[in-house]
Parts: C-alpha cells; sequence; structure tokens
C-alpha cells in the first residue's frame, strides 16, 4: 500500500464513518421530535399519567356492569386567562363499575366577548387512567360560549370492570375527573 | 401583601358568585383575611380571633386560633443534621428505611473504600514495595466484587419495593379530600368535600411572623387546616408553572403540574403545625411560598371549616346518594341539556342550586 | 495493556523535521486544525469558563452565609443601571444558578474534558496524526465561542421578573416558555443549541478517529482506558444530544411561534418536556465523568507502577454505565406523578448502575494493590477521586429509592450529591489530569510542592463546602433559595466558609500555572518513568507540532 492511495483510503473511510455517525446525530433528533405524537400514543394505550380512554357507543353496551361501585369525584380549573365560571354538578358521584354514567360541568362566559375554550384533562389515581372511559366528552372538541351564556357540558363515561383485577387499581375507592379549561388561541396550533 | 390577599380572595368569591353557597364561603374566608390582617398589626394571636368575631358575618369565627407551633416539631431545628420527626407512619416507615438500612450500608461502604485506600496507600507506598507486582487479574475477586454489590442492592430493593407500594396505597372510600393549588407565589387550598371554598396562603413578613411566634420564611397568614389522625386525599394542581407541594416532617413532596391533578395520600398521627416549602423552581419568588399544615383533631377541624362557612362533609349528601339509583336508570337518556330531576335533585342537595335555573 | 514498539528517539527524530512547519500566530491560534492546539484552546476556555463559573457560585455562597437577602438587590441594581425591585433582586437569585449550571456543565466540565484532554490525547493516544476532520474540530471549538457570549449576554436583557434568565440549568416547561417573558431565554436556548452542536459534532470527530485512526495493532481491545473513555462518552453525546435539540427546539417553538408542545392549554404537557430534558440529562452526567474514569485509570497505573488492573472489565464497565444511563432518566422525576410501577422500574434500574461504578471503584483499588505507590499530585487527585466520587456515588443510591426520594427530591441532599460526583469528582478528575499532563502539554513541570497545598486546600473546602450540604437537605432545605429560615443558617454559614477555603486553594492553583509556564523545569519526554506506559509518553514534551508521521507499531 503507497503512502497516497493509504491517505485517501483512510480519507473516504472516514468520511463514510462520520456520515454514519452523523446519520445517527439526525436519527436521534428526529426521534426526539417523533416522542411527541409518541408520548401521546403511549399515554392513550397506557393510561399514563392519567390519561383516559375513550370508548364507542357500541363497545360501552357491550361492557358487562359488575356488582361493586365506584365513586367518581369532579374537579373543574379555568385558566386565569379564560373568563368563565366553570364548575361540576355534583362534587362526587357514585357510579357501579360498568354502567355508564353522565356526569355534567356547567360552564358560563363571564364576559361581554363570545369565547371559545378547551379542555385539557386527566383522572387520578393516575393507574386507573386506563380504565377510565369517555363515551362522549365536552372535551373532545372546543366550546364556544356567547357573552353571558351558560351551558351544561356532558361526559358520558363509564369504569372498566377491569380495574378491578388489576392488582395495581382494584383498591382504588374513588377515581377524581380532572378538568382544566384554556382559552383557545386562535394562532396556537396543537402539537 | 394584605392587599394581595384581598384582591386574590375577592377575585375568587367574584369567579365563584354563581354558586351562592361557595360565595358566601368566600365571603366569609375574604373577610377573615382582612380581619387577620387588622390582627396582624396586633401584638397577639388572642386579639386576631378578636377581631375576626367582631367582623365576621357568620359568627362562628370565634372558635378557631391559630395553632402555636410546637419547637421542632414539623419544622428543621437550629444546625440539624438528620431529618426532621416524621408524624406520618409513610414517614417513619421512610425515615426507618433510610436511618437502619440505607444510612449504615451507605457509610460502611464509604469507610470500607476510605479503609482500603489509606491501607494500601501506607502498604504500597514506593518505600515500603520497591518493587511492584504485576498481577491485572483475578477472577475470582472481580466476581465477588461483583456479586456483592449485586446482593447488597436487592437488600436495598426489597424494603424500597414494599416502601413504593404503600405510599402508593389509595385513599379509603370515605378519605376527605382537599385541593392544593400552586400560584406564583402562593398557595390555594380548596375543601370541595366542605362546600368548596379556597384559603389562599401566603407568607407573613419576618415581623409579622415572628410576632405571632413563628419562624420567617415559613410562617403564612392562614394556614392549610386539614383533620389529624385520619387518611386525607390531597389533590394537586397548578395554576401558572409548576409548583411543588412539599412537607418534609410528613415525608410529601407532589408536584403542582398546570393543566393536570396528581393525587397524593397524607395522614397526619397527631395535631400540630408542620411546615414546608415549594420545591420546584417557581420564578422569582419560588423561596417565597411556603406551606404551613395545621392538623386539627376532626371536632375542631369542623367547627374551623364552619368558620369559613363551609359545611361538614356528610352532611347533606344522603339525599343525593339516594337518588342515585335513578339517576344511572336515565343515564342513557340524559343530554346535554336534559334531565330536570338532577336539578330538583341537587337543588334539594344543597349545592349549585342556582346554575339550574340560569340555563 | 499495550506495548509500543516506536521508541522515544525514532518518533524524536521524527518529529524534529517538523518543527519548521509551525503556522504563523494567527493562522495557528484561530484557523487551527493541529489536535493539540485545539485542545489547548478548549482548555484556555475551561480555565475562562471555570473562573466565571466559580465567581458565580461565590456570589452565591455570599448571599446564603446569612439568612436574610443581603446582596441580591444591589447587585441587581448594579446589572440594570436602576434600582432594582425586591423581585427583581430575587430573579436575579434564579439567573445565578441558571448561569452557574449551564455553565459549569457546557462550558466548562465538557469542554476541558472531551474537548480539551480528549483532542489533546486521544490521537495521540491511538498513535493518530491528528483527529479524523480536523476542521470541522476547528469548528467545535469556534462554535463554543458565540455559544458562550450568547449565555453571558442573556444576562443582560429582560427574562421575565428581571434580567437573564432564571428558569435553572433545567429549563423546564412552563417557566420557561409562558414564564419568561423577553429575549433572555430565547438566548439561553440558542447558546444551548450553539454548545449542542458544537458537542455533537466533535462526538462525530471522536468516533470516526477512534474508529478508523488507530495504528496499526492498536486494536479496540488494547486501547488505552482514556480512548475508550472518550469513544463511550461520544456515543452518549451523539446519542443524548440531539433529544435536548430537540426538546429545546421545542421550547423555542412554543416561546415565538405558537406552538403548544409542553403547553398545557394548547393540548401539550409540560411533563414530555421533562422526559425528553432528562433523556438527555442523565447521559449528560456520564458525559461528564467518563473521561474522568478513563484519567484516573492511566493515573492510578502510572504511579503505582502497574498496568490498569481488570483492563476489560474497566472498559465494558464504562459501556454498560453508558448503556444503563439512558434508561434510567425518570429518578429526577420522581414526585411528578409517576405510576407506582412506573417509581419501581426506575428505582431498580438506577441501582443496576451501581454495580458497573462498583467494579471501577474496586479495580482501581486493585491496581494500587502490590503496586509501588508513589504519591505526586496527580496520584493524590485521583485517589482524592475515587474517595469522594464513592461517596457522591453512595448518596446517589439512595436517592434512587423512590419511596425515600420524596423527602430528598429538590433539596440540598440533590445538591450536595451530585456536587459530590461533579465537583470533588469529575473536577479532581480533571485536576489529576491536567498535573499529569501539564508538563507533556506545556513542556514544563509544575510546582509538586504547590501541587500538594492546591490539593490539600481544595481537597478541605470543597469536603466543608459540600458535606454540610446532606444535612441541610436532610433537614428539608429545598434547593435554588435565596433565603431560608434561620434553622438552616448554621450549615450555610460553614459550607460558605467551605467556599472561601477552596478559593483560597484555586488561587494557589493559578500561582502554580503561571510559575511553571515561565519558570518551570524543563519536562522530558517520559517523566513519570517506567509506569506511564501509553503512547504519548514516546513523544517529546511538549510533543511535536505534528506526530506520528510514521504509524507506530503496537505488539
Amino acid at each position: 500500500m503507497t503512502e497516497a492511495t493509504g491517505t485517501s483510503q483512510i480519507q473516504s473511510r472516514n468520511t463514510r464513518v462520520g456520515l454514519i455517525a452523523a446519520a445517527i446525530g439526525l436519527a436521534m433528533l428526529a426521534l426526539g421530535y417523533a416522542a411527541v405524537p409518541l408520548y401521546e400514543i403511549f399515554c392513550r394505550v397506557t393510561g399514563y399519567g392519567g390519561t383516559t380512554q375513550v370508548a364507542n357507543a357500541a363497545q360501552a353496551e357491550t361492557v358487562q356492569v359488575a356488582s361493586s361501585t365506584m365513586s367518581v369525584r369532579f374537579d373543574s380549573n379555568v385558566s386565569s386567562a379564560l373568563p368563565w365560571d366553570f364548575e361540576p354538578e355534583t362534587v362526587t358521584d357514585k357510579v357501579s363499575i360498568g354502567a355508564r354514567d353522565m356526569a355534567i360541568f356547567i360552564a358560563k362566559n363571564r364576559s361581554d366577548k363570545p369565547i371559545t375554550g378547551t379542555a385539557t384533562f386527566n383522572v387520578t389515581p393516575v393507574s386507573a387512567g386506563k380504565y377510565f372511559n369517555k363515551v362522549q366528552c365536552f372535551c373532545f372538541t372546543e366550546q364556544t360560549l356567547q357573552p353571558g351564556q351558560m351551558a351544561r357540558m356532558p361526559v358520558l363515561y363509564y369504569v372498566d370492570p377491569a380495574i378491578l383485577e388489576d392488582p395495581d387499581t382494584q383498591d382504588i375507592k374513588e377515581i377524581t375527573l380532572s378538568y382544566t379549561f384554556y382559552p383557545v388561541d386562535p394562532d396556537k396550533k396543537g402539537s | 401583601m394584605t392587599f394581595m390577599n384581598m384582591v386574590k380572595s375577592l377575585s375568587v368569591a367574584a369567579l365563584l358568585a354563581m354558586t351562592p353557597h361557595a360565595a358566601i364561603a368566600q365571603e366569609a374566608a375574604t373577610t377573615d383575611v382582612q380581619a387577620e390582617a387588622q390582627a396582624t398589626t396586633a401584638d397577639n394571636a388572642a386579639a386576631a380571633t378578636e377581631a375576626a368575631t367582631e367582623t365576621s358575618e357568620s359568627g362562628a369565627v370565634g372558635s378557631y386560633v391559630p395553632m402555636k407551633p410546637t419547637e421542632g416539631k414539623g419544622m428543621p431545628v437550629d444546625g440539624g443534621i438528620d431529618f426532621q420527626d416524621q408524624y406520618s407512619k409513610i414517614g417513619q416507615q421512610a425515615y426507618a428505611m433510610h436511618n437502619y438500612i440505607l444510612m449504615p450500608i451507605i457509610v460502611v461502604i464509604s469507610l470500607f473504600v476510605l479503609g482500603l485506600l489509606l491501607w494500601v496507600m501506607a502498604r504500597y507506598r514506593a518505600k515500603a514495595n520497591p518493587e511492584a507486582s504485576k498481577t491485572t487479574h483475578n477472577t475470582f475477586i472481580e466476581v465477588v466484587w461483583t456479586l456483592v454489590p449485586v446482593l447488597i442492592l436487592i437488600g436495598i430493593a426489597i424494603p424500597s419495593i414494599s416502601l413504593l407500594a404503600k405510599q402508593f396505597e389509595p385513599a379509603p372510600e370515605d378519605a376527605l379530600t382537599i385541593k392544593v393549588t400552586g400560584y406564583q407565589w402562593y398557595w390555594g387550598y380548596t375543601y370541595p368535600d366542605n362546600g368548596g371554598f379556597e384559603v389562599i396562603s401566603n407568607m407573613l413578613p419576618a415581623e409579622e411572623a415572628r410576632a405571632r411566634g413563628e419562624t420567617p420564611q415559613l410562617a403564612v397568614d392562614n394556614r392549610m387546616v386539614v383533620p389529624a389522625g385520619v387518611p386525607i386525599k390531597v389533590i394537586v394542581t397548578a395554576a401558572d408553572v409548576i409548583h411543588s407541594f412539599a412537607v418534609p416532617s410528613l415525608w410529601y413532596k407532589m408536584d403542582a403540574i398546570p393543566g393536570r391533578l396528581n393525587e397524593k395520600v397524607m395522614q397526619i398521627d397527631e395535631p400540630g403545625v408542620y411546615y414546608g416549602q415549594c420545591s420546584e423552581l417557581c420564578g422569582a419568588r419560588h423561596g417565597f411560598m411556603p406551606i404551613a399544615v395545621e392538623a386539627l383533631p376532626m371536632d375542631e377541624y369542623n367547627a374551623w371549616v364552619q368558620a369559613q362557612g363551609g359545611n361538614i362533609k356528610g352532611e347533606g349528601e344522603d339525599e343525593a346518594e339516594a337518588s342515585e339509583a335513578i339517576e344511572d336508570e336515565t343515564a342513557d337518556a340524559e343530554t346535554a341539556n336534559a334531565s330536570g330531576e338532577e336539578n330538583t335533585e341537587n337543588a334539594e342537595a344543597g349545592s349549585e342550586a342556582a346554575a339550574a335555573p340560569a340555563n | 495493556m499495550t506495548t509500543i514498539a516506536a521508541t522515544p528517539d525514532e518518533v524524536h527524530a521524527d518529529a524534529e523535521e517538523h518543527h519548521d512547519h509551525v503556522p504563523p500566530f494567527f493562522q495557528r491560534w484561530f484557523m487551527s486544525t493541529n489536535h493539540k492546539d485545539i485542545g489547548t484552546l478548549y482548555l484556555i476556555f475551561a480555565v475562562v469558563a471555570g473562573i466565571i463559573g466559580g465567581a458565580i457560585s461565590g456570589l452565591m455562597r455570599m448571599e446564603l452565609a446569612e439568612p436574610g437577602i443581603q446582596y441580591l438587590q444591589g447587585w441587581a441594581s448594579m446589572m440594570q443601571g436602576s434600582a432594582a425591585t425586591e423581585d427583581q433582586g430575587l430573579h436575579l437569585w434564579n439567573v445565578l444558578i441558571t448561569a452557574h449550571g449551564l455553565i459549569m456543565v457546557f462550558f466548562m466540565v465538557m469542554p476541558a474534558m472531551i474537548g480539551g484532554f480528549g483532542n489533546w490525547f486521544v490521537p495521540i493516544m491511538i498513535g493518530a496524526p491528528d483527529m479524523a476532520f480536523p476542521r470541522m474540530n476547528n469548528i467545535s471549538f469556534w462554535l463554543l465561542i458565540p455559544a458562550f457570549i450568547l449565555l453571558l449576554g442573556s444576562t443582560f436583557v429582560p427574562g421575565g421578573t428581571g434580567l437573564g434568565a432564571g428558569t435553572g440549568w433545567t429549563v423546564y416547561a412552563p417557566l420557561s416558555t409562558t414564564g419568561s417573558q423577553g429575549p433572555a431565554v430565547d438566548m439561553a436556548i440558542l447558546s444551548l443549541h450553539l454548545a449542542g452542536a458544537s458537542s455533537i459534532l466533535g462526538a462525530i470527530n471522536f468516533i470516526t478517529t477512534i474508529f478508523n485512526m488507530r495504528a496499526p495493532g492498536m486494536t479496540i481491545n488494547k486501547m488505552p482506558l482514556f480512548v475508550w473513555s472518550v469513544l463511550v462518552t461520544a456515543f452518549l453525546l451523539l446519542l443524548a444530544l440531539p433529544v435536548l435539540a430537540a426538546a429545546i427546539t421545542m421550547l423555542l417553538t412554543d416561546r415565538n411561534f405558537q406552538t403548544a408542545f409542553f403547553d398545557a392549554a394548547g393540548g401539550g404537557d409540560p411533563v414530555l418536556y421533562q422526559h425528553l430534558f432528562w433523556f438527555f440529562g442523565h447521559p449528560e452526567v456520564y458525559i461528564m465523568i467518563l473521561p474522568g474514569f478513563g484519567m484516573v485509570s492511566h493515573i492510578i497505573a502510572t504511579f503505582s507502577k502497574k498496568p490498569v488492573f481488570g483492563y476489560l472489565g474497566m472498559a465494558y464497565a464504562m459501556v454498560a454505565i453508558g448503556v444503563v444511563g439512558f434508561i434510567v432518566w425518570a429518578h429526577h422525576m420522581f414526585t411528578v406523578g409517576l405510576s407506582v410501577n412506573l417509581k419501581m422500574y426506575f428505582t431498580a434500574a438506577t441501582m443496576v448502575i451501581a454495580v458497573p461504578t462498583g467494579i471501577k471503584i474496586f479495580s482501581w483499588i486493585a491496581t494500587m494493590w502490590g503496586g509501588s505507590l508513589s504519591f505526586k499530585t496527580p496520584m493524590m487527585w485521583a485517589i482524592g477521586f475515587i474517595f469522594m466520587f464513592t461517596v457522591g456515588g453512595v448518596t446517589g443510591v439512595v436517592l434512587a429509592n423512590g419511596g425515600i426520594d420524596d423527602a430528598m427530591h429538590d433539596t440540598y441532599y440533590v445538591v450536595a450529591h451530585f456536587h459530590y460526583v461533579l465537583s470533588l469528582g469529575a473536577v479532581f478528575s480533571m485536576f489529576a489530569g491536567f498535573y499529569y499532563w501539564f508538563p507533556k502539554m506545556s513542556g514544563r513541570m509544575y510546582n509538586e510542592l504547590l501541587g500538594h497545598v492546591h490539593f490539600w486546600i481544595f481537597f478541605i473546602g470543597v469536603n466543608v463546602l459540600f458535606f454540610p450540604m446532606h444535612f441541610l437537605g436532610v433537614q428539608g432545605m429545598p434547593r435554588r433559595y435565596a433565603d431560608y429560615p434561620e434553622q438552616f443558617a448554621y450549615w450555610n454559614e460553614i459550607a460558605s466558609y467551605g467556599y472561601a477555603i477552596m478559593g483560597i486553594g484555586m488561587l494557589v492553583f493559578f500561582a502554580n500555572i503561571g510559575y511553571s509556564l515561565f519558570a518551570g523545569r524543563r519536562a522530558e519526554g517520559n517523566y513519570w518513568g517506567e509506569g506511564a506506559t501509553t503512547l504519548e509518553w514516546t513523544l517529546s514534551s511538549p510533543p511535536p507540532f505534528h506526530q506520528f508521521e510514521t504509524l507506530p507499531q503496537i505488539k
């Protein structure tokens, strides 16, 4: 191997390894961004962080109603940037596990302008997230209230009876469902 | 500070204005705050109570006097080198695990390494050992120093895991729920089971804290009052940035995250005042939003709740539960603006009565 | 470990003919493509950044020396040129802790360890003439300058309550997004971007160099442990930093372009930022310590006149630490509301790291065992490192317990822990490496007496400074506090004295450097004698501008 070919060989090998390394770096960068949708999926699938599940009416039909009951507590928060009142109609409710139930939240626009809001939510204990199913919820869409308008916002939900079989959740006696209403900023794109 | 309190309380009151019940509670709380603000200029806590009684509309405030903290209980001690004394079962278990398992292990390991180093330094210094050996392998010893740490760690992991399981035991069915909200830079304590009033808690200026016989940087104007001896379900959230609700003497720390609720059971063995401080960087006054939890016997707690204009948990709830069956049956038929019975039922139950007619 | 065929004389002969190729001053230092010169630039940069970061911690210890706010408002007034409010003074506190953290991590430890010692000695140790991409190497260094200027500049522009970015080095959302108006946080984020880009380019360069440029016979399993440590570190950088880049870019768009990745109001989740940050942040702490592991291995071996004990175990322990380091991140987030299963998993996984770390500690002691030890300054620092790192390590095992962490999370116990592994671990290893190689790099011996004096004063100082923080932590004192209840006054005062002692130690250090650079005895090629076996000892001190034009043969 002559000196000249040796050097150029090393250079091309260097370029190759360097590019592979750079590709790994770029892949990690992409993974960093992919983490956003992946995290969302992960939360939805595993109920991580108390993320609730979404079920359709047909699925809800098939659920066996268990003999035991669960207390469900409703918690509401409003962003200070949103001039709304927002309160659950009842603080707690007792439901049969597996049975559909409806909770009503009452929202009122205190301002003199129509305002659109959207609600984030989770349940605690966080491990109950994967067993808390919403069939219908005001939080699925944005809500607009006219000046001074009051609206009753329903959540149709049920607690999956599988919660009784999971050793991490079978001792749970009360699930708290929490909503926080934020104003919808028309400029903001959701992640 | 005083002005901020008033503004805050009033704005919260306005926020809840559509629900007369809560509003009354809030008004009472506001009055209380005002009264206390006046009283803080006075020399002692007794004067505070008097003033509060005089200006209070509900007239029931007089029964509550902020408890005098016990030196060294629920607060750090001068130059202390150990954990604060623990006043919860969880805290005692964790404390025991730290002081009787972890501490001895890490001290022994550190001293063992130090001893080995010193011995090697003395025994194999160039003067004592001019010829270095060339040993670079000893499979037996390598296996030993891999396996022994593994065994030690397993020994730590087992009690650690069971401690975790204990800490995550959910609250019993009838547990009182108290909601903690972190704001920049104060705490709000809401009592949903007692009528939903919110107590706003600001740090006291140093002179006022001393005047009340409390430690500056820990003392607050309105404490988080809780019943002692029963499990309390504390739910934690934040209004602006992340805060962390922490009370060292209860082994309690839970982050307050905006847009999300966290839950952790708190059970305090005995009455007392337990101080804590915000434990997640939240801006300029991060170090100036302390937490003071005052645990009272249940009857005194109930008296306090009534003094705040709240109602005692469990009272007035029976009717709501009785009509539960009807509600379940009609669940399918319910729509957004349906269910007349429900409205009536709620009106009877005495909560949110004003909400329905306005619809 | 390795045996070198090329004798020092041969290399010297090789070196002579190239001495005249040294470029003129401007080209040499500002357009450098020489790994040794770039390494020197990195070291100078790290020293400057270290002085600034250390001075900031001095301000912090001054303020914390007694309860109450004594200086902050005055300092804030000085910075903004007008009377500062109390809140602006308190904001300055947050700016100080943020700047101290970022400077020490990104502009002191990383440039010194990887940029400085890595650049200087990785090519030499593997018998390569230079790094694989010399010009990229230059870019890596010069990216740090604007990064540092951006960070320092950010403290003079509005950042919310006052001037500067007061978010903590973790830059948690939403404090760093909706909670901090003004350009300061944007500047700090851009600074991290540049520093991150610099490190990623450096990592690519090191990986390529180590894979491709090894001298004939220098197989992977014969590489010196410092090279191993830099290789593992480079991979950690390459895998972790892009995730940080993604996370802080999302912060930037959340702040300026109406996205809502971490904003609950738009459907985002602030906890996701913490996951992303710590997915980077935990490997980052190994990035800061692994090169130190490598240096300490060489130093212990050299001054024991023995090869490193359990070479392969040492190398693979570092690989194991690097790999496991990626799956333990949420132990930094034990109080965000994880479920019990996750907490149990992260507790167990974190503890696993203690095993390879233990292997390293015991292997170092075994290297000394049976050796013929001489206690030169680098050896003192290395032995000090082993003990202090052990202390920092065992408190890490305590913190790893999710159930115990509830009381310690975000308290001074954590501050004590990571300063024991970094200020007493990484920094001790850096001083060890510095004294070990200073004559090699400069051509002049340092003063042994001053070196020992520096060690002992610094050792006492940092222990007085950081050990009381354990007590403050278990007593419940939260970190990032400008003021505290008077019960914490005693140990805070002691800690501030510790800082003063440490500061005196640093004065001795700078005196030593100054003295040695101008008046130090000339160093020979292998001034440590038979214990020093890696390739840098076959070269003159300082090494020729171009080394290994004829590659050395490794048997």
